[in-house]
């Protein structure tokens, strides 16, 4: 029932605020759907990304290290994690960048991405595709900046305007080393940290889905017997 | 007059007795259990007549939610924004507290429209109920006074230019205008003494709401409700007492409400939200498309459709304060769509106008948008100038004398 109150809601949803970037393609995501869980291995990986490339510039200033506690990680695991970074694990995940440094390398300050797959169309997907967005194809570029790409931007095709002052943070395979031994590709690295974007940016979307069952179960059998009730107590009402 | 008057009656004073005597010293007892249990209500309701109860319900909702999030919210430009990621992630069940003042705003308004359309179907601002259907247009514009406060409180950008454009319309009153926005301000932008007296009227207008909710349901009980034939009830077994027949099915009618509310609270929270509101506020940049909340969208087309400024804000209020006067646009004696067949048909293409309305305020207002938006505006008015010649030359059917 929840898929096909989902698709439904899909289907009815403002196309208003898509525009600007181009159309996103959809990924079917761990946390969606009906048997959504927080994948402790994609988020760890996704931790690695996030942690050793977007960190130089991004902070993820919401969450710490002991938040990770709530998906599993153990105290001991975590203290380890922050440790290597030389961070306290109540800390929150700061860039070491200052905002002064960031303007004028890039002539903006780098967004905070702690709430950004919930600040953007498509969530994840948005991020997915914005990692996988960058091209140095002459034909495709022109065919979206016919004026050629601005001073100091860089081309992404996912990007509102195709113009972005990040440079391609995931540009070549094996920029980490996984914990779990997996092959660290682009498109991995893309996958891993856009779920853990997604995590730091509703941390409680799990315990709300969980709950969210029994509440609508109960709800339903309370309406079913406040009905049952009702025809009852009706019954003897003169009809019209 | 002195003849009408009885003097106090004597009453016992045995406290042990503690109903009877707090009784006979306060009726609150005998009060509810008139206006509730006793109410003497048409039998022939059908489920339209839910959603007066429903919109109670939804405002004690907002009220207990918004008390909890004023507890941990913080009125201040520099903290709210964050404030609220902190009720998101470290208050326990903050989460639910914050998706259910969201989401029941919005259903707040999805009851209140219905509670409306109903009226304008069932003609229940007719006489003898004009003032009790203007109390309900002021409790609609107080509503939406408190909405538009609260979206700005969690001080995204959306929250940010939202009330940047819609606070900027008052100037355009003439001579006065520059000077009340900027007293409203308190400043000279949108800044953090807007914030914290949007938060103050924010907290305190639900509670005016409340007291013109008691004068609306002491207008309805002064001549009870209207009812699907929109007759006059005369026989009192035409009635039948609130209590347990409309309690019950308010109660079915309740749960029927709370699946899907519930369902966007814990499934699709942020789905009528805008994601613009995720990111903090930016005096510097502007949204590529600043639209407001959806329940406002109809009301916002209106004013984008009017290329005159000053023109646009009168027409955008007026399309709700030509409500008031409703009651004597409205000539025709019979009160039920049921009976005035082309009244019937004018209600309906209202209704689709309203909603095309609503879809066309999301739009930009470029192109082929603002000529529909110009066409629908046209339909709104046109509706409410067609009801005195409709009454002329419409012929009802006959109307039964008796349920
Ligand atoms: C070298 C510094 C740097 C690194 C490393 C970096 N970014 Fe960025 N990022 C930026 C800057 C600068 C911007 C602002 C771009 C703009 O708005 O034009 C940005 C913007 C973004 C945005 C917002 C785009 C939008 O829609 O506004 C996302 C999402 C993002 N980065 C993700 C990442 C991820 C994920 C990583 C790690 C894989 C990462 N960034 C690594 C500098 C960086
Ligand atoms: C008529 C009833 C009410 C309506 C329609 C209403 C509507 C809203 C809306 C639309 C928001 C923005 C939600 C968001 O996007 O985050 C909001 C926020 C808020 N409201 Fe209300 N509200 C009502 C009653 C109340 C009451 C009675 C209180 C306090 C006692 C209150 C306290 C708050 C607080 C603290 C916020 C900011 C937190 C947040 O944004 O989540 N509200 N309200």
């Amino acid at each position: 029932m929840i898929r096909m109150m989902m698709v439904g809601l899909a289907l009815l949803a403002p196309a208003a605020w898509a525009g600007e970037g181009a159309a996103l393609p959809h990924k079917d995501w761990g946390f969606e759907g009906v048997r959504a869980t927080w994948d402790k291995d994609e988020l760890y990986r996704g931790y690695t990304v996030a942690t050793q490339v977007c960190m130089a510039c991004h902070s993820f200033k919401y969450v710490s290290h002991r938040d990770l506690m709530r998906v599993g990680f153990t105290e001991s695991e975590v203290q380890t994690l922050a440790k290597a970074l030389n961070m306290d694990m109540n800390a929150k995940l700061k860039t070491g960048m200052d905002d002064a440094t960031a303007k004028e390398t890039f002539g903006k300050v780098p967004p905070d991405l702690s709430l950004m797959n919930r600040a953007r169309p498509g969530g994840a997907d948005y991020t997915y595709a914005l990692m996988h967005g960058y091209s140095d194809d002459s034909a495709t570029i022109v065919k979206y900046l016919p004026g050629g790409v601005p001073q100091g931007a860089y081309f992404n095709t996912y990007y509102p305007g195709h113009a972005i002052a990040m440079a391609n943070p995931l540009s070549g395979p094996g920029l980490v080393t996984y914990h779990d031994g997996k092959e660290a590709t682009v498109d991995q690295m893309a996958h891993d940290v856009s779920v853990f974007m997604q995590w730091t940016a509703e941390p409680e979307r799990m315990d709300r889905q969980a709950w969210g069952v029994y509440v609508l179960i109960y709800l339903f059998i309370f309406t079913v017997l406040a009905y049952l009730t009702k025809r009852v107590i009706w019954k003897d009402v003169k009809k019209h | 007059m002195s003849s009408h008057f009885t003097p106090p009656q004597p009453v016992e004073n045995d406290i042990r007795n503690f109903g009877r005597w707090f009784e006979d010293r306060l009726p609150i007892a005998s009060f509810i259990g008139d206006h509730l249990g006793k109410y003497p209500t048409p039998r022939n309701l059908n489920y339209m007549w839910n959603f007066g109860s429903l919109a109670g319900i939804a405002l004690i909702l907002q009220i207990i939610t918004g008390l909890f999030l004023a507890m941990h919210y913080k009125g201040d430009i520099h903290l709210a924004f964050d404030s609220v990621q902190t009720i998101m992630r470290d208050i326990e069940w903050g989460w639910v507290i914050r998706n259910m003042h969201m989401v029941g705003a919005s259903f707040f308004f999805i009851v209140v429209y219905i509670h409306i359309g109903r009226g304008l179907y069932f003609g229940s601002y007719k006489s003898p109920r004009e003032v009790l259907w203007g109390l309900g247009i002021v409790i609609f514009l107080l509503m939406m006074a408190t909405a538009f406060m609260g979206y700005v409180l969690p001080w995204g950008q959306m929250s940010y230019w939202g009330a940047t454009v819609i606070t900027n319309l008052l100037s355009v009153i003439p001579f006065v205008g520059p000077d009340i926005v900027i007293w409203l301000w308190g400043g000279y932008s949108v800044g953090d003494p807007t914030l914290s007296r949007f938060y103050a009227i924010h907290f305190v207008l639900p509670f005016v709401i409340v007291g013109v909710v008691i004068l609306h349901i002491w207008a309805l009980h002064l001549h009870k409700s209207n009812n699907p034939l929109g007759i006059d009830l005369k026989k009192a077994d035409d009635y039948i007492p609130f209590h347990p027949y409309y309690t019950i099915k308010d109660i079915f009618g309740l749960g029927v409400y709370l699946i899907p509310f519930t369902f966007m609270v814990f499934f699709a929270p942020d789905y009528l939200g805008h994601p613009d509101n995720y990111i903090p506020a930016n005096p510097l940049v502007t949204p590529a498309h600043i639209v407001p909340e959806w329940y406002f969208l109809p009301f916002y087309a209106i004013l984008r459709a009017i290329p005159i400024k000053e023109l646009g804000v009168l027409a955008m209020f007026g399309s709700i304060l030509i409500l008031f006067v409703l009651p004597w646009l409205d000539r025709s004696p019979v009160r039920s769509a049921r009976f005035r067949p082309l009244y019937k048909q004018l209600f309906w293409l209202f209704v689709v106008n309203f909603l095309i309305l609503g879809w066309v305020g999301a739009k930009p207002a470029e192109g082929m948008y603002v000529t529909i938006a110009q066409i629908c505006t046209a339909l709104y008015f046109g509706f409410f100038a067609l009801l005195p010649v409709l009454a002329k030359v419409e012929k009802p059917r006959p109307l039964p004398a008796t349920l």
